[in-house]
């Protein structure tokens, strides 16, 4: 295991809080940021308390055991990491979950897991019905967006909320209020003298410490196991990377990205959080025009983001008439980063953003693009103690330059899947985790993600890779996103089919767009179809589906 | 028409909705605005050389009574209004700009207007007869009631955040009764005054602000603006300071020509009430354009 020089202590995932409360104490920790500028803020000593508090609630009111799975449905919010570090501390397993899922599909995951306790967001308790009909729930907490917000602002908060939005459903199951729950174990904790480490007493860094759903590869959801160790040595790992930028204690960290996706989870509240940032939680970054006031109100010095974030942030009036002048650093993941993208939020920002790899699967940083070692295109090289390996179809290592599968092997990737023994062999096999993405290796040992496996187009026996023709495409000034895929075509086996989302008044016609990729790609890459649309389908971190594109082209007879 | 009581609601209203336009904003606003003078030039062009010419044409062209035209000539030479920013406000248009605009164009008044007013005077009867004393006065406390409270205003969001989201949502709300309770106290109370003034009238007082809404639009576009800011200069060109109309008729029309000023004061009286009639529809309208031109970002990324 990779130990920091700094991080000495940390071995379970709640330690993270307790350490930082010590190095940190009543500095700001988060920040909750609505639209309207209204903010509620928490310290380092807080977040500690409080995820105690929580963490006897659910000991001791619930009665839940070691290794007990508990759901948390609520978007950036300062219930988030309150509970998150509660449900490490109490040695339980957090089940992160989407709060946009439908009820059935929460119901599915719930069932999966075999969550005992739930704490979802007012707004989407009505879906609770639904997900009971699946998987009956023991204990309910429901928590407001405008959780520990002072008083007032709190109030006008759920007035308009209530009246105005009339976004907060009538919940018909029983339930408890997350702030009584918190009260409730604060007066159990002072009056019985609870020492909430004894809890995590008998708890193993390689004990589960949280499910983390992904879609994977076959598009099921299933629960990436991802241990204590894991989740921590990844933070340890990030930190040998960039740790050396951070200014302990002093930065201020954009966090838009929702913090039950393993990106935000994993970089804004496990290691930035240990770095002693102040965390701007953004509960909804839609429209984006709701980042405006947290960056007019907050000396953002670093974001982290997936490429539609930076991309969308490159064609907002207000950010690009004003970029922060505090930023410092910005950190990309989830998704590849196109170059014209990264590009035009350097020109904008004067800020190289750096890029990491990852999955679900990996806790989820595999290789990273550091400043010191910066290679612009690439995701980076291989974090500490991180194996990779390319390999062709029979399993065989590829020669230098050639693509192949990328494999993982390191102390993030995960035990398995959760009650998944065929999935989990399909993905890890000796220790290698296949992650399904085609990429190269250059001789100073920078990858580059060519593409997905299966989203590789054969053209006439020539490999194709989507994202190279949509870094072309989204090079053209009149093109706000495109996505690439294969379709079935007689002679040459397939062909490219491009989707692409035009800016307003300048989209180019497809003859212009063809003439453009003309000019920077080869004759066979050229897509053959183009086809405009309002928008593409997108995953809940903003990654353009293609597998929705190409069920959409299915339907319609190709 | 226009009480000493009503006045001073109006002024106290005012001061707390431009308390809450002021905890909307940041120094750095106003900063960049500065940087780009280019939008508060056309504002200046469409406000003192468009927005007058209209009241000339009018005046010029319109079978009306000689203090009606006066009342147009008025009307078109006024800075912008503080309604405008409301407007532009709601609009979600650039509300630095806005403010910039009614500040920049009260300041130039107070040499322009009297410059304007007085050559299309003469124009207008070729003999320059009729004298108008515009109170500087009046202008200057129109200056003060805008900027101190912004100036508060942008204090207390940076004292406090939250202290000014509370702020500039009371404002705001403050905003819309305030348009309300104008619409709602004066039309009644001057029903027969409505009844009984000519159809052409009515026309120059509504169109004053209609031809101005289109003419920023149209210019800004034209001279390539971002939309945002061409939606900022219609309304900012078109909204003129009608308050600031009726005091001047109220003060300059006294003594000899004390006969005429109620005549006078019909175009400011009823361009102020359509004015808040058009620019409303027309807000309503560009809220629609803002949130259509809104990037589209997944549902999903909660």
């Amino acid at each position: 295991m990779v130990e920091g020089k700094n991080s000495p202590d940390i071995r379970l995932v709640g330690d993270v809080a307790s350490i930082a409360a010590v190095r940190y104490g009543s500095k700001t920790a988060y920040s909750v940021v609505m639209p309207n500028g209204m903010y509620g803020k928490l310290s380092f000593e807080a977040i500690d308390a409080l995820s105690d508090d929580f963490a006897v609630y659910l000991r001791e009111e619930l009665g839940l055991k070691a290794g007990d799975r508990v759901g948390l449905q609520v978007p950036n919010s300062l219930t988030f990491p309150i509970a998150a570090f509660g449900v490490a501390k109490a040695g339980l397993v957090l089940v992160n979950t989407n709060p946009l899922y439908t009820g059935t599909e929460m119901g599915r995951q719930f069932a999966d897991a075999g969550i005992r306790a739930l704490i979802i967001v007012d707004m989407f308790a009505d879906k609770l019905d639904e997900a009971f009909a699946i998987h009956p729930i023991e204990h309910v907490i429901v928590a407001a967006v405008s959780e520990k917000m002072p008083r007032l602002v709190s109030g006008v908060i759920r007035l308009v909320q209530r009246y105005w939005d009339q976004s907060l459903p009538k919940i018909s199951r029983p339930h408890h209020l997350f702030a009584d729950a918190l009260a409730r174990g604060a007066a159990m904790r002072a009056s019985r003298g609870i020492q909430v480490r004894d809890y995590t007493a008998g708890t193993s860094p390689d004990d589960l410490a949280l499910l983390q759903y992904t879609g994977g590869t076959t598009g099921i959801a299933k629960g990436a196991m991802l241990s204590h160790a894991n989740l921590v040595t990844n933070v340890a790992q990030a930190e040998s990377c960039f740790g050396g930028e951070m200014r302990p204690g002093e930065e201020v960290v954009l966090t838009a990205l929702p913090l039950y996706h393993i990106f935000a989870f994993t970089a804004n509240m496990l290691l930035f959080h240990k770095w002693g940032a102040q965390n701007i939680l953004i509960p909804n970054p839609r429209p984006i025009s709701n980042l405006k006031r947290a960056f007019e109100n907050h000396a953002i010095t670093w974001m982290t983001g997936v490429n539609t974030l930076f991309n969308a942030l490159n064609n907002e009036f207000w950010f690009t008439e004003d970029p922060p002048r505090s930023l410092r650093g910005a950190v990309a993941g989830g998704m590849a980063l196109q170059a014209p993208v990264a590009e035009r939020f350097k020109a904008v920002t004067g800020i190289d953003v750096l890029e990491g790899y990852g999955l679900t699967e990996t806790s989820p940083i595999v290789t990273f693009n550091s400043r010191l070692k910066f290679r612009l295109g690439t995701i980076g090289q291989p974090m500490p103690q991180t194996d990779i390996r390319l390999l062709d179809a029979e399993g065989r290592e590829v020669p230098p330059g050639q693509p192949g599968e990328l494999a993982v092997r390191g102390p993030q990737v995960m035990s398995g899947y959760w009650n998944k023994p065929e999935e989990t062999a399909a993905t890890l096999r000796n220790g290698w985790l296949m992650t399904g993405d085609i990429a190269t290796v250059d001789p100073e040992g920078f990858y580059r993600i060519v593409d997905r496996k299966k989203d590789m187009i054969l053209v006439s026996g020539f490999n194709v890779y989507p994202n190279d023709v949509e870094d072309v495409l989204v090079g053209h000034p009149g093109v706000l996103e495109a996505a690439v895929i294969g379709v079935p075509d007689g002679a040459a086996g397939e062909a490219v089919c491009a989707f692409v989302v035009g800016r307003d008044k300048h989209a180019p016609t497809a003859e212009q767009l063809r003439e453009h990729c003309k000019a920077h790609l080869a004759a066979y890459k050229v897509p053959k179809r183009i086809e405009f649309r309002e928008q593409l389908p997108k995953s809940n971190v903003g990654k353009i589906l293609r597998r929705d594109l190409r069920a959409e082209l299915n339907k319609a007879g190709g | 028409m226009v009480g000493a009581f009503e006045q001073a609601v109006l002024a106290a209203m005012i001061f707390v909705i431009m308390l809450g336009m002021g905890a909307s904003l940041t120094p750095r606003d106003f900063v960049l605005a500065l940087k780009r003078p280019y939008g508060m030039l056309i504002g200046l062009v469409s406000q003192y050389g468009f927005m007058p010419l209209v009241g000339l044409v009018l005046a010029l062209t319109l079978p009306v009574p000689d203090p009606i035209k006066i009342g147009f000539l008025i009307m078109g030479c006024m800075p912008g209004g503080t309604t405008s920013n409301i407007f532009t406000y709601f609009s979600r248009g650039n509300l630095a700009l806005s403010v910039l605009m009614t500040v920049n164009s009260t300041i130039v008044g107070i040499v322009a207007i009297p410059l304007l007013i007085v050559t299309y005077v003469a124009i207008l009867t070729a003999t320059g007869s009729i004298s108008l004393v515009v109170p500087a006065q009046n202008i200057i406390i129109t200056l003060i009631l805008l900027l101190v409270p912004v100036a508060i205003g942008m204090a207390i969001r940076r004292w406090n955040a939250n202290v000014g989201a509370l702020v500039e949502l009371f404002g705001s709300a403050l905003g819309l009764v305030f348009i309300i309770l104008l619409l709602v106290t004066w039309v009644p109370r001057n029903w027969q005054f409505l009844l009984n003034t000519q159809g052409w009238v009515f026309f120059g007082a509504i169109g004053l602000g209609v031809f101005g809404f289109v003419f920023g639009y149209l210019f800004s576009t034209l001279l390539k603006l971002h939309p945002r800011n061409a939606r900022t200069i219609a309304l900012e060109t078109g909204i003129q300071n009608g308050p600031l109309a009726i005091a001047i008729v109220a003060f300059t029309f006294t003594g000899p020509l004390q006969g005429i000023q109620q005549s006078v004061m019909a175009v400011p009286a009823l361009y102020s009430l359509f004015i808040v009639i058009t620019s409303a529809m027309l807000t309503i309208w560009f809220r629609r354009a803002n949130a259509a031109a809104e990037q589209k970002i997944p549902d999903a990324l909660l």
